[in-house]
């Protein structure tokens, strides 16, 4: 025989029997390995392969101390703790270590959750919001079946500070209200993707050929205009003022004149953002200086001389017979405080805020009248070059619009006795930042700046401020603009509390008491009172506009909100270490 | 056949015509280079996967494995091995088979201490519980020992020299003495390994070493049949009784059914182990790129080597480790070949039949021609215990292929008188051929 194997039957057939067996198996295998390898790979990167989003980190949101970035809004990681009930082997030294080390986080009966956690249940919390630190304390006790997860919070060291300009950030991680919602995705950045192999518990391997790694791009830092220490103090002295006031609502926005950046933006009544979910008025969450659009009276007047005196149809000597009352087409309109009656001048007029003077002026542009050419140079001014009725641009979510009638509208509401309201701030809805950056530029010299509560960006810890700001467009002449300032320092001296106004400073302003609309008819028993003024050393260095309201309550310009001006503008003085000037 | 010149385990010369002469010589070292190659492979496995394992267990269970912890215990494992087959390959057969009977009661008196231990006395510091059952004893730093293989030891050196002895006497078919007493010793050994242990693999593993034995033994094959026949119905029974064989048994049947959504249980085992070697495809991702030992798939360093072998290493690989394991085991079919004492010839057809059954039924069970029994692939994978018995077996292989045995046939003529004249210890192997 030629078989050279074994001599034993016995033996031969073990031998044979293992050919076979191994035969076999190398088929089988041929069968796994190489005619099924596509399909088997497939059903492996099913299971192996994830895409998981790397969160971008969500951008910080500074504001200034003067020129330096102060941290507003803050990120910081927090920890749920989690456990799957089918791998705990001690339930109770869970808890308990839990509970001592972050009692405060763990959630309700969280014992019980998991001891009756059901036999297909694999994921029960624990707690929520622990901090970095516990976490650690409660991952050195090796605790089998115990994990946390990371996410991060918005954190505010200065609690509800400018809230109405931050907004917050929702539950879903989207900004809601103010620059968190109108830049959230400046803010949010771009999330980064890791496509990769992952092991068992859907941790990346670094194993496997088409893995794709794209870094997150965390949002930007932004750096708001508003001063830290500003709003801070026209927070207080709002609400102080309210209080004395016995107002329920109101507003203040300071500008800086030269860049329309705002200072200090504050609402009140106001609430935490770090705890937005308690607010149940969600009136709280909005900014009324961007999204309440008012009449807001006798301010205005700053406005139509302003106006006036570009057009040359008047100067601030200009005589008028004030007869405490006008007659425009079929209405009246009557002066608020009588008995100035004679000829006056307009600045006469504009300090004691005479609706009659303000209406001889917008006259004198259609030559006697409020004509059609009187009206379309109004509504040119107003409208066009002050921006009213015009959303500004702002970056505060929710700006409202407001609305100036056009000369003429097809409704017939643009007629001259609607004009002649507008003169003195009736009858147009704008909002506090239209008014606000209207006056800026008729006391700058004429330039509009687009009002803005942005200042720069922090990259890499380093403030880069935004390139100066730059007028939009002209609204008034350098002379105009100076005759105005001069106006409304006059309009500032006849006021009542600018006694208290710090001597060698610049300070005007002009007071409002607006009528309100109910049920579309003016009411007599709830006015609000405005107080829009400026101050500085050499030339105008802040802008403040304050109002103040209460539902059927008589608040006036000069008596309730001027007082808050008065405060926050002798205290501007001082943090802007203005010098006195001759 | 009696050959009494055999008995020493030297050549004698002058026999006479038509008596086999047995040969001393080298031994075949072809069974350390097989086994050392197999070792080597073993160990370059789990210094690739012991990093996930180490992972997989510190993530779930929160403990501490380093990296490196399960390739030195590996490595561990193996120096004992060595030094199991190097005591194996040296201390005489003879004296080993003298305390053949006493290896047997050590393996019978540690499975009862076990089950005392266990079952009885509950004591879990020294004996866990896994799976439902007792099997290991835990010895602290120095590891787990597991009576069982020691039992299976025993028994195989003693049923080799019992039925070695029974088949010197032409008695082997005899029902008296030679089928009822190992049917007996078998039944003790079911009740610890089945029955109390719980453990259906050593069971398979033991009851596959006897099986080679008496078919080795040149039992009739109408007794073995009827063996057979037997232990398929007590299978069949053991399946029947046991709700979690009776799983594996059902989700076997089930089929190719890859891509069934089946979570737990040994559908998840079974798929886990297919895409683990259906992703290796021809070639294997190589070493250190399996994914599947991350965790997805079941017993990687133990059990399921297999198919970690061939995601790692591919179709190509696994031929080769299949080459191996299959030319380790001709090299044994040889030795048994060679020898001419059937207690020899049953030992080392014993250790045969041991690495057959583990290589064969793991292999079929990765690859999904059985169901999962729980058979370690020997010499690969992880486990101390098995790997220790094992490599003692080889080297008591090792040390018997030294001897072979020749039938001096006069008829050829010329040379017959040239092999009796190599001295003794002379290489013989090399030029050796048979006559049959």
């Amino acid at each position: 025989m030629k078989y050279t194997g074994f001599s034993d039957d016995r033996v031969k057939l073990f031998s044979i029997a293992l050919i076979i067996l191994m035969g076999l198996f190398v088929l089988r295998l041929f069968y796994l390995q190489v005619i099924m390898h596509d399909e088997y790979t497939q059903l492996a990167r099913a299971e192996q392969q994830r895409r998981l989003v790397i969160p971008a980190e969500r951008g910080e949101i500074y504001a200034l101390t003067h020129n330096q970035p102060v941290k507003l809004v803050l990120n910081q990681a927090v920890y749920t703790i989690f456990a799957d009930p089918q791998v705990v082997e001690d339930k109770d030294k869970v808890i308990d270590v839990i509970s001592r080390v972050a009692g405060g986080e763990m959630v309700d009966k969280a014992r019980e959750v998991l001891k009756n956690a059901s036999d297909e249940s694999r994921y029960v919390i624990l707690a929520k919001g622990v901090t970095r630190k516990q976490a650690e304390l409660i991952k050195k006790e090796t605790l089998a079946g115990v994990g946390a997860q990371t996410e991060t919070r918005r954190v505010y060291p200065e609690g509800g500070l400018a809230s109405q300009t931050l907004g917050f950030v929702n539950a879903e991680g989207m900004g809601q209200y103010g620059i968190e919602q109108s830049l959230n995705d400046r803010l949010t950045g771009k999330d980064g993707l890791l496509q990769a192999v992952t092991d068992v518990s859907n941790v990346p391997l670094s194993i496997g050929k088409d893995n794709i790694n794209i870094e997150p791009q965390d949002g930007e830092d932004i750096v708001l205009s508003i001063d830290r220490n500003i709003q801070s103090y026209v927070e207080d002295t709002l609400k102080k003022g309210l209080e004395k006031a016995g107002a329920k609502t109101g507003s203040a926005v300071v500008m800086n004149p030269r860049t329309g950046q705002v200072m200090a933006m504050a609402n009140y009544p106001t609430y935490n953002p770090a705890e937005f979910f308690k607010v149940t008025d969600v009136q709280a969450f909005t900014n009324g200086v961007v999204s309440s659009p008012y009449e807001p009276a006798s301010v205005l007047k700053t406005l139509l001389f302003a106006t006036a005196i570009d057009q040359g149809a008047v100067n601030r000597m200009t005589p008028y017979v004030n007869t405490d009352s006008v007659r425009v087409d079929d209405a009246v309109i009557n002066n608020a405080l009588k008995g100035m009656t004679g000829t006056r001048t307009m600045q006469e007029a504009y300090n004691w805020s005479l609706n009659t003077g303000s209406v001889y002026a917008a006259q004198q542009l259609g030559g006697g009248r409020i004509n059609d050419k009187a009206r379309k140079i109004m509504y040119e001014y107003y409208h066009d070059r002050f921006g009213l009725g015009e959303t500004t641009g702002v970056e505060v979510f929710g700006e409202q619009s407001g609305y100036v009638v056009e000369p003429n509208a097809a409704s017939g509401e643009g007629n001259a006795v609607r004009y002649s309201n507008m003169t003195f701030g009736q009858g147009l809805d704008v909002t506090m930042i239209q008014v606000c950056s209207a006056f800026v530029s008729i006391i700058n010299g004429g330039n509009y700046y687009k009002p803005t509560v942005l200042a720069g960006t922090v990259d890499n810890g380093v403030y880069k401020p935004d390139t100066k700001p730059q007028p939009e467009r002209r609204t008034i002449s350098q002379a105009t603009s100076d005759e105005m300032v001069k106006m409304a320092m006059e309009g500032r001296k006849a006021f009542y509390d600018s006694k208290r106004d710090r001597s060698g400073y610049m300070v005007g302003g002009k007071t409002g008491t607006s009528q309100q609309i109910q049920n579309g008819k003016y009411v007599f028993n709830e006015t609000v009172g405005t107080y829009l003024g400026f101050g500085g050393d050499t030339e105008a260095k802040y802008v403040i506009m304050v109002q103040v309201a209460a539902p059927d309550k008589k608040l006036e310009g000069g008596i309730h909100a001027g007082p808050i001006f008065t405060d926050i503008s002798n205290w501007m003085i001082d943090y802007l270490k203005l010098q006195p000037q001759g | 056949m009696q050959v009494a010149a055999a008995r020493n385990g030297r050549a004698v010369q002058g026999t006479a015509p038509g008596e086999p002469v047995l040969r001393r010589h080298r031994p075949d070292y072809l069974i350390l280079l097989f086994m050392g190659l197999l070792m080597l492979i073993g160990l370059i496995t789990m210094y690739a996967i012991g990093p996930q394992r180490a992972n997989v267990l510190n993530n779930a269970y929160g403990s501490n494995y380093s990296e490196t912890y399960f390739v030195i215990k590996q490595a561990v494992s193996l120096a004992l091995a060595g030094m199991a087959f190097a005591a194996f390959a040296i201390v005489p057969y003879r004296f080993i088979q003298r305390y053949a009977a006493k290896v047997l009661l050590a393996g019978i008196i540690a499975c009862t201490l076990l089950f005392l231990a266990g079952n009885v006395l509950d004591i879990r510091a020294i004996v866990p519980e896994t799976l439902g059952a007792h099997r290991w004893f835990f010895l602290g730093p120095l590891g787990s020992f597991q009576p069982a293989e020691l039992l299976k030891f025993g028994i195989l050196l003693f049923a080799a020299g019992f039925l070695g002895m029974r088949a010197r006497q032409g008695v082997i078919n005899d029902k008296e003495l030679t089928l009822k007493p190992m049917a007996a010793l078998m039944a003790v050994a079911a009740l610890f390994i089945i029955v109390f242990q719980k453990d259906m693999g050593t069971g398979i593993s033991l009851t596959a070493i006897v099986m080679t034995m008496i078919i080795a033994a040149h039992m009739k094959w109408e007794i073995i049949f009827k063996i057979m026949l037997g232990l398929v119905a007590l299978g069949v029974v053991f399946i029947l009784i046991a709700p979690h064989r009776m799983e594996r048994v059902s989700t076997f049947l089930s089929g190719d059914a890859i891509s069934s959504d089946q979570a737990s249980g040994d559908a998840y085992h079974i798929k886990q182990a297919r895409i683990a070697i259906g992703t290796g495809g021809p070639f294997g991702l190589g070493i250190g790129n399996s994914v599947q030992a991350t965790g997805y798939l079941p017993e990687a360093i133990n059990d399921s080597v297999f198919a970690i072998l061939g995601e790692t290493f591919g179709f190509v690989g696994l031929v080769a480790i299949m080459g191996l394991f299959s030319a380790l085991l001709f090299r044994l079919l040889r030795t048994i070949d060679g020898l001419q004492d059937m207690r020899m010839r049953l030992v080392v057809a014993g250790v045969f039949g041991w690495m057959a059954a583990h290589v064969v039924m793991n292999i079929a069970a990765m690859t999904g021609l059985v169901p999962l029994t729980g058979i370690t692939l020997p010499l690969l994978s992880y486990g101390g215990t098995s790997m220790l018995f094992i490599a003692a077996g080889l080297g008591l292989a090792f040390q018997l292929s030294r001897y072979t045995s020749h039938l001096v046939n006069h008829k050829e003529g010329k040379n017959e008188d040239s092999r009796s004249r190599r001295g003794v210890g002379r290489p013989r192997y090399a030029s050796r051929r048979s006559y049959s």
